[in-house]
């Protein structure tokens, strides 16, 4: 398999004050098309630095990252931007709704930056919201939608467009048990559906025992990494 | 592009998340807008007044004269009456009222006073359509016509003279042949105006003036008005065509202090407004930082999902658009609304003595030019849009990370 997820020495240092603060210390790791991995490890291990640098919502200090072989490090804002538009879709911590459009407007509006037409992207997102299992709630906004649901609009977000890559950070932390299990179930399934690369940054024990592959970092170095078959049942 | 067509619905929404603060700013804009035009508006009818009362006193919109007489304004430098071309442009469409004149320097003398004037010979009936002296009548009447054997004098110089109405005056004045001319006259009427100067003139018929001065029908001066729908410059323009061995001028070559002023009141008038601008322009980038840095996280999040940065600018530029927009037009409905019971003048009431004393008159006529109107409403539109430029480029040249981690 090729590694649709390319990153070479990469380095993160923050600058905090006069201190320098290492987030990330040389990271190498290649993620392959097709993947479900999971990145965990305490925090400040750098898990969610990584998934930015790799999005392209942040440059590294040093080192080199490469999504479908195009070198992202120097890329500018606007061509950053159309390749998280056109190869990317993020599931973040917290819900990070657009307050202002309903549940299918959310999901309608990485269509319409795409340029798709309206009765393609209004039956697009309308399908997503099914398939989340949001199905009668289109029209609400996110004020009116609980925590699990909003967390759904987002996966349907990202999956609408049919991203190659998904990256998620800590997608499951603000859920109950019941939501949690639904949305790993549902992220793990659109995987092996639609064949998008998922790399998920978490702290949750059955979002890493889904996982096939499994990524430990430890104060900004990749620790350990390991494929293994998903436990039956988890 | 189609990018830009999904804008306006979210920027609609968007100014509607805060209500209040939306109607602040767009309170703020239309009072704006409305300060502005009622300070326009208002300024432009005393000015207009003002003008009004100077040229509408003696100078008129233009005059004619003699070539030298306004270097020497004397009987010397006299002009044939008026004939031919020059008659048919004055009773042409360019022209909408002229009156003839002789206008001498001269003395007058009481039992008790002797003082220098400028002696004006005039058509009753023609001088009241471009001059309202006629009709500043303090005591006694105006002239009956050109031939009468009478004066009108100001009622300040028969102050000076210590003559009063009824009693007789002697005018003298040289005449076309260069000897002293001089007439016997009774006073008929005295005029009272607040401008001083125009005190020192003195009014006696044309033919009067004409017969005593020796001039055989010749005169000083035509002093005119364009027609209600000529450009001064065309009337102008026409006359001199007409009478080209003559002196055509309009009263900004003839009045060159209130020529001045008038600038003067443009120049000032421009430089408040740009003070009024700015100071709106303060009140609306205050209001519009708050709005977008408030939501320096969204506009991350915008940007993680793949709006380009231009796009984010073109977000915040069109809400601020539609918002100032929106202001815009509610201060100009506003002030029409404001000047809808002025349609027929603006009385100054006790203000008007002041308002005479400074000029003007005691009646404004404010008017909504729609040309100022456009020009103002586009300068604070543009400039209350360009004033969202520095917030907007900075919430689009955050990196995403650092402002969807902004509280």
């Amino acid at each position: 398999m090729s590694a649709i997820i390319q990153c070479r020495g990469v380095t993160k240092i923050y600058r905090q004050g006069s201190v320098d603060v290492p987030a990330l210390r040389g990271v190498d790791l290649d993620v392959e098309a097709g993947d479900f991995a999971t990145l965990s490890g305490p925090s400040g291990s750098g898990k969610t630095t990584l998934l930015s640098l790799i999005g392209g919502l942040d440059r590294p200090t040093a080192g080199e990252i490469s999504v479908e072989g195009q070198p992202i490090t120097a890329m500018p804002a606007a061509q950053l931007a159309d390749l998280r538009l056109h190869k990317i879709g993020f599931v973040f911590q917290t819900y990070s709704l657009i307050p202002v459009l309903s549940a299918v407007e959310n999901v309608e509006f990485v269509l319409r930056l795409l340029g798709r037409p309206a009765a393609e992207r209004l039956a697009r997102a309308r399908a997503v919201l099914r398939e989340v299992g949001l199905e009668g709630l289109e029209d609400r906004r996110p004020a009116k939608l609980s925590g699990g649901q909003q967390q759904r609009v987002a996966v349907a977000r990202a999956l609408a467009p049919e991203p190659a890559i998904v990256l998620a950070d800590e997608p499951t932390a603000n859920l109950d048990s019941k939501n949690a299990e639904e949305l790993i179930a549902l992220m793990a399934s659109l995987n092996t559906a639609s064949g998008a690369t998922f790399l998920i940054a978490t702290h949750d024990s059955r979002v890493i025992a889904h996982s096939r592959r499994r990524i430990e970092m430890v104060d900004g170095r990749i620790t350990a990494d390991e494929r293994q078959p998903v436990l039956a049942g988890a | 592009m189609n990018r830009l067509w999904m804008l306006g619905p979210l920027a609609w929404r968007n100014l509607w998340r805060n209500p209040r603060r939306t109607l602040i700013t767009l309170a703020v804009v239309a009072v704006g807008v409305w300060s502005i035009l009622a300070f326009d508006v208002m300024f432009k009818a005393w000015e207009q007044s003002s003008l009004e009362e100077s040229l509408r006193l003696l100078t008129g919109e233009g005059q004619i004269h003699a070539t030298g007489y306004l270097d020497d304004p004397g009987v010397g430098h006299s002009m044939p009456y008026r004939s031919g071309a020059l008659l048919g442009a004055l009773n042409g469409p360019a022209v909408g009222a002229w009156a003839p004149r002789v206008r001498v320097p001269a003395i007058i003398q009481s039992e008790y006073r002797t003082r220098a004037i400028t002696l004006v010979g005039v058509e009753p009936a023609a001088e009241r359509r471009v001059s309202d002296l006629p009709g500043q009548i303090l005591a006694g009447r105006y002239l009956a016509n050109d031939r009468e054997i009478g004066i009108v004098i100001g009622g300040d110089l028969a102050v000076k003279l210590k003559t009063r109405l009824g009693k007789r005056v002697i005018v003298m004045a040289q005449a076309a042949d260069g000897h002293l001319a001089e007439a016997g006259l009774p006073i008929i009427g005295l005029f009272g105006n607040t401008t001083p100067a125009q005190d020192e003139y003195a009014f006696v018929g044309l033919g009067a003036a004409q017969s005593t001065l020796g001039l055989n029908g010749q005169l000083s001066e035509i002093a005119f008005d364009a027609g209600p729908s000529a450009k001064l410059e065309d009337t102008v323009a026409a006359l001199q065509r007409a009478a080209p061995g003559l002196d055509t001028e309009t009263w900004m070559a003839l009045s060159p202090l209130a020529y001045t002023m008038q600038q003067f009141s443009t120049s000032y008038t421009a430089i408040w407004l740009m003070v009024m601008f700015v100071l709106m322009a303060i009140g609306i980038v205050n209001t519009q930082l708050m709005a977008v840095f408030e939501r320096t996280r969204e506009f991350g999040l915008m940007q993680a999902l793949g709006m380009r940065p231009a796009t984010i600018v073109a977000q915040v530029m069109l809400e601020s658009a539609l918002l100032i927009g929106v202001g815009v037009l509610c201060g100009i409905v506003l002030m029409a609304v404001t000047l809808l019971p002025f349609t027929n003048g603006l009385s100054l009431g006790f203000l008007s003595a002041g308002s005479e004393m400074a000029g003007g008159g005691g009646v404004l006529y404010p008017r909504l030019d729609p040309v100022d109107t456009v020009v103002y409403a586009t300068i604070v539109w543009v400039l209350g849009v360009m004033t969202t430029l520095w917030p907007a480029r900075t919430a689009a040249r955050t990196p995403p990370v650092v402002a969807m981690a902004a509280n």
